[in-house]
């Protein structure tokens, strides 16, 4: 600051023509200092691309970057990249932040990679959900935001809305149900856990759910992929799907006359984590990122755009948008999460039991 | 050609090493890589010879009926592909310039468009309320709504149309080297259009309907994306097995023993396949 002062002091005393160049001079010094800082703090993250990608940068990046007057490189990848980037980079990791979907943090975190966060190392704590916040300590980061899946149906075909998974069986709705390939599918997988849990099995027993899909299988159709949901939902063959809540926005602004509902018996939870990189040297910045990625504006801009259901209590929304995600705290109570190292232990297994027991 | 030449194969050699130096990368390498890959243990633990993965392909009717599925699958695709893409080709070589130009146009602009562009295509026309039902039923064959999706016969048409041009545009390099002669000849001496055709143009068609059909075979074999889209999850075929295996369920060493199983039995039908047609051809 000093050494500023003084130049200033030059300048006033030169001549008006050295002064202009002076001057030149300095703004090409600030410009160089400026540019200095900003090469300095330059965190690094992923995000998954496409329109997430835009929202996440409208709701957290760009305004973070703003706020702490740094740069955040974003690196499209998806969960599984991600975590082969973060295993593969274990002594030097290029990420000092990382978002996973899907469940693979909790395998990243087993393995070291993620670094736990302490509850007052976050300002925004107190206002998140618990099942938001439960693995922070253990190196699972917070869920900024989650997808839920429950029923999507068709309000022209189906006036009553449906209340239990059980709808799916309903001999009303015969040859109009869709069901989601759990074997390809996480969407898929977790809405089958659910059904196998409504139909009486566990996490190491799922012969009730596989039980339950046979007993439906001759009069549904099965798909893989997200776009063939709105396929058969636009052609008219599906009047009632297991799937994501915000797939069912998709459809929605597509003009689909889809709504989706969580049934009694809970929606679950299908959590979008933002961890921090264990040996990040850039932890503090992180940090900062994870607690600007959690606060009230972040995910309430999640459920207007995307229709993520908020893990920040303190969110409130407009009726339009409250109708159409999983929110308040006593909907939010019911919601039912699986455990991710239990599935991805199990998962090789089931995928085989399921590819068999839907085989023609 | 190798007259005064002490090195007769070297400018050969130069001219394949491209080829060969891709394929070496491109196919061997990766093969060899599956082939061990399919003996090895996988996991956190050091890697060993195994052969469980053999054995769990060999015991279970699960995946037995799987690659019967897909071998039963090619053969009828060839075999539709065949039967349509033969008298297409000869029709092609006979018409006037103009309307070949047209015909060929038509049979390589599908080639033009991605593969999965096209299958979705057949969703929209095979699917459930898709054109095919629609037209059915406003003529009064059917009264409710029917979907070749998720079907064999969806797959089946779903893959002529994609592999059809293989075929045709083979069968017409081998057509284009019949002289005109050899048929008028048949003509002259009695035999009628068909039988011109069936004892001339067909004996001497053969070697480009037999690379056209194991080209065609070699691709609905291996072939993924149609299947998958057009025949769903509930009907699997071993490439479609295989990418579950690899990207699903992470077991590398089962889907490398599968995809052993599906390069050797496709060679072990190929072969022999190439020594009949090769003989019918008149070729050593």
């Amino acid at each position: 600051m000093t050494g500023g002062n003084n130049q200033e002091k030059d300048i006033s005393r030169m001549k008006p023509s050295s002064k202009l160049l002076s001057m030149f001079g300095a703004v090409a010094l600030a410009a160089v200092a400026t540019h200095g800082a900003a090469a300095q703090e330059t965190l690094t993250i992923n995000s998954f691309g496409g329109a997430y990608e835009k929202l996440h940068r409208d709701l957290v990046i760009t305004p973070f970057e703003e706020m702490y007057d740094v740069k955040v490189e974003v690196v499209t990848a998806y969960s599984g990249d991600t975590l082969a980037q973060l295993r593969a980079q274990k002594d030097s990791p290029r990420f000092d932040v990382a978002h996973f979907s899907g469940g693979l943090e909790h395998a990243a975190a087993a393995e070291g990679l993620l670094s736990p966060i302490k509850p007052g190392e976050l300002s925004n704590y107190d206002q998140m959900y618990p099942f938001a916040v439960a693995g922070i300590e253990k190196g699972v980061g917070p869920t900024y935001s989650t997808a839920v899946i429950g029923l999507l149906y068709n309000t022209e075909q189906i006036k009553e809305q449906p209340t239990s998974w059980n709808a799916i069986a309903d001999p009303a709705f015969q040859n109009n149900v869709l069901l989601t390939d759990a074997a390809s599918n996480t969407y898929g997988l977790l809405g089958f856990l659910m059904i196998n849990k409504v139909a009486g099995g566990t996490l190491d027993d799922i012969e009730p759910g596989l039980d339950f899909v046979k007993g439906i299988l001759p009069t549904s159709t099965v798909v893989s992929k997200s776009p063939e949901i709105q396929q058969n939902f636009a052609q008219g063959n599906a009047w009632i799907a297991p799937y994501a809540q915000d797939y069912a926005y998709t459809l929605t602004k597509a003009g689909l006359p889809v709504k989706f509902v969580q049934p009694e018996e809970g929606g679950v939870l299908a959590p979008i984590t933002v961890n921090l990189v264990a040996g990040t040297d850039k932890r503090d910045l992180a940090l900062k990122f994870i607690d600007f990625s959690i606060r009230a504006e972040a995910s309430k801009g999640w459920a207007e755009g995307l229709r993520y259901t908020p893990t920040n209590k303190t969110v409130e929304l407009s009726d339009e948008v409250a109708s159409q995600v999983v929110f308040g705290e006593d909907e939010v109570a019911k919601l039912v999460t699986f455990d991710a190292n239990e599935i991805a232990k199990k998962r090789a297994g089931w995928n085989e039991a399921w590819s068999r027991a839907i085989a023609k | 050609m190798s007259a005064g030449s002490a090195q007769p194969y070297r400018e050969p050699a130069i001219l394949l090493t491209p080829g060969l130096l891709f394929l070496l990368l491109a196919f061997f390498f990766p093969a060899l890589q599956l082939l061990a890959q399919s003996f090895l243990t996988f996991g956190t633990e050091p890697a060993r010879f195994t052969l469980e993965h053999y054995a769990k392909a060999a015991v279970d009717d699960f995946y037995a009926g799987v690659g019967v599925r897909t071998f039963r699958l090619a053969m009828i695709i060839t075999a539709l592909c065949l039967l349509i893409g033969f008298p297409l080709a000869v029709i092609i070589t006979r018409v006037g310039p103009a309307l070949r130009t047209v015909l060929i146009v038509l049979i390589i602009l599908p080639l033009m468009t991605s593969v999965v562009i096209r299958t979705f295509g057949w969703l929209v026309i095979l699917g459930p309320g898709g054109v095919l039902s629609w037209t059915l039923q406003q003529l009064g064959v059917i009264d409710r709504g029917i979907s070749l999706m998720h079907t064999e016969a969806g797959i089946v048409i779903a893959m002529v149309q994609v592999l059809l041009p293989f075929l045709v545009l083979t069968t017409l390099g081998s057509l284009g080297q019949i002289p005109p002669s050899l048929e008028e000849a048949a003509r002259v001496m009695g035999a009628g259009f068909f039988r011109g055709i069936f004892h001339v143009t067909l004996p001497l068609a053969v070697p480009g309907l037999a690379s056209g059909s194991l080209l065609v075979f070699a691709l609905s074999i291996s072939s993924f994306i149609t299947p998958t889209l057009v025949g769903g999850v509930r009907l699997q075929v071993m490439a479609g097995s295989i990418y579950q295996q690899m990207t699903g369920s992470f077991d590398w060493g089962f889907g490398a023993a599968l995809s052993m199983i599906l390069l050797l039995s496709t060679l072990l039908l190929i072969v022999p396949y190439m020594v009949i047609t090769s003989r019918i051809g008149g070729r050593k």
